[in-house]
């Protein structure tokens, strides 16, 4: 029987890594939305300031001491001891804290009419700094596990890469469901099925690399996700519920497009998303020590 | 320069379980509060046993006390540090439970306290003051077999700098370029 790290639980951290994703690349979507003259932006700008709030309920949720959280950052600020040179942790936590106030700055702009922060949120540095840090955001989301020295499996440069892939399919997913001009359905149609396949590709190289060239522990959770108990979830969700179904149906729209089925595949692609990290998280190993 | 470390001989070790229990004991006041993270009591030391292979082997996996600690390069408020004695410690107060030490730790030696929240590890405060007294830890000083010892190993003259030189010994997972301080001697 294999025994999966419990220490971040997978049902609270997956989705954590997943809406940090979603929200930043959605943040980069947003300002490229904007590039595009595309209006009525407000939901699409609300759902990506929900889902950056939500991500810190879930990280917040996986503390062991929430009740310290304010007591120690401030300590730690203050006496020099915050680790933002050092680790990816407090890296995130700036990142997410500044997505969360830029989202929030975005989706008020949407909602009220001030005429000051229609002028700042429609300023050219504005859509530069959300799209670096949300770009940022979601390579966090990637490095955050990457650089976890006492999980093998996860100690490799494509899972940065595969999550922001990922996220971005998301990003287009959210754009697709929730955004209705042609020429939009046109190019998230023709790119989400781009990143689909690279998606795919990411996706097979993470477990083949940890199955053939991994150590003792990426063997076995290559092994658990491809041929073990994760199977079902890594084949079933990720590949064929979360990529192939995705993909095929956007190949098809290439010379057709159906809006329901277009609806379907987007979900799917975000439910996908989900599951991927879920599972990842789920099948990390400790190296055996001898 | 000070490095504290931590020697256990494999060789003589009878497997008696006194240094898991004697940590228990000193620094979690024999509570039988489980620790869910390795499935075990609360103590700092957890008893690995290989059955693989012609003989069955025991190993007592605890903190290393790495120079290169992966705990502290990732702690994002330094709560976990390495002090001037060279070894890994926790600043209670500024720890938030974000366990990405207890994942960052090859040897998976840090453990959830269920009470207090924290990545609880090798050495907790009474162990600390008793170092700081001059004396040896629990683990070593109960030990009837002599198989550990704790000390100084930049000080050719202390006990651990002498055992080591005259005894084949291991550090477990060198290959992660953690430089850990916990010597598993495996024979003279």
């Amino acid at each position: 029987m294999t025994a999966f790290q419990e220490i971040w639980d997978p049902l609270l951290i997956g989705p954590f890594l997943w809406l940090a994703g979603l929200a930043g690349m959605g943040a980069v979507a947003y300002v490229l939305l904007r590039q595009a003259k595309v209006d009525n932006l407000k939901t699409f700008s609300w759902v990506l300031f929900i889902s950056i709030v939500a991500a810190l309920v879930f990280v917040v949720a996986d503390l062991s001491r929430p009740w310290n959280l304010v007591n120690a950052l401030t300590t730690s600020f203050f006496t020099g001891e915050f680790g933002l040179f050092r680790s990816w942790m407090a890296v995130g936590i700036v990142l997410l804290f500044v997505a969360a106030l830029l989202l929030f700055l975005v989706a008020l702009r949407h909602t009220v009419n001030i005429k000051m922060l229609s002028a700042v949120v429609n300023a050219g540095w504005f859509g530069v700094l959300l799209a670096a840090v949300g770009l940022l955001v979601t390579i966090y989301s990637g490095f955050l596990i990457a650089a976890a020295p006492g999980i093998p499996f996860w100690n490799t440069a494509l899972i940065p890469v595969l999550w922001m892939l990922s996220a971005s399919v998301c990003a287009l997913a959210l754009a697709e469901l929730l955004i209705h001009r042609d020429d939009v359905t046109k190019f998230t149609v023709r790119a989400g099925t781009a990143l689909e396949v690279a998606e795919l590709i990411a996706v097979l190289a993470l477990v083949n690399l940890a199955i053939y060239g991994g150590s003792t522990a990426a063997r076995t959770s290559g092994w658990a996700l491809v041929y073990g108990p994760l199977a079902p979830a890594f084949w079933g969700g990720v590949v064929a519920v979360g990529i192939l179904t995705p993909l095929a149906i956007g190949l098809v729209s290439w010379r057709r497009e159906i809006k329901w089925l277009l609806a379907v595949a987007a979900i799917l692609a975000l439910i996908g998303a989900l599951i991927l990290r879920i599972v990842v998280l789920q099948a990390g190993v400790f190296e055996p020590v001898v | 320069m000070t490095r504290l470390a931590h020697l256990w001989d494999q060789s003589r070790c009878i497997a008696c379980g006194a240094c898991i229990a004697a940590c228990n004991a000193a620094n979690y006041h024999s509570t039988d509060m489980t620790n869910k993270t390795w499935g075990w009591l609360a103590s700092n030391i957890k008893r690995v046993e290989i059955l693989k292979g012609p003989r069955p082997m025991l190993y007592l996996i605890q903190c290393q006390h790495c120079d290169n600690a992966p705990c502290v390069t990732v702690c994002p408020t330094g709560a976990s540090y390495k002090d001037v004695d060279g070894l890994v410690k926790i600043k209670a107060e500024l720890c938030i439970g974000c366990k990405y030490c207890m994942v960052a730790c090859p040897y998976e030696a840090r453990w959830l306290h269920r009470e207090t929240g924290l990545p609880a590890k090798c050495m907790e405060v009474e162990c600390l003051s008793r170092v700081k007294a001059g004396l040896d830890p629990v683990c070593v000083a109960v030990c009837p077999a002599d198989a550990r010892a704790f000390g100084d190993v930049d000080d050719p003259n202390s006990e651990i700098s002498r055992r080591l030189a005259r005894s084949r010994y291991v550090r477990l997972l060198e290959n992660k370029g953690t430089e850990p301080k916990y010597f598993v001697v495996v024979g003279p």
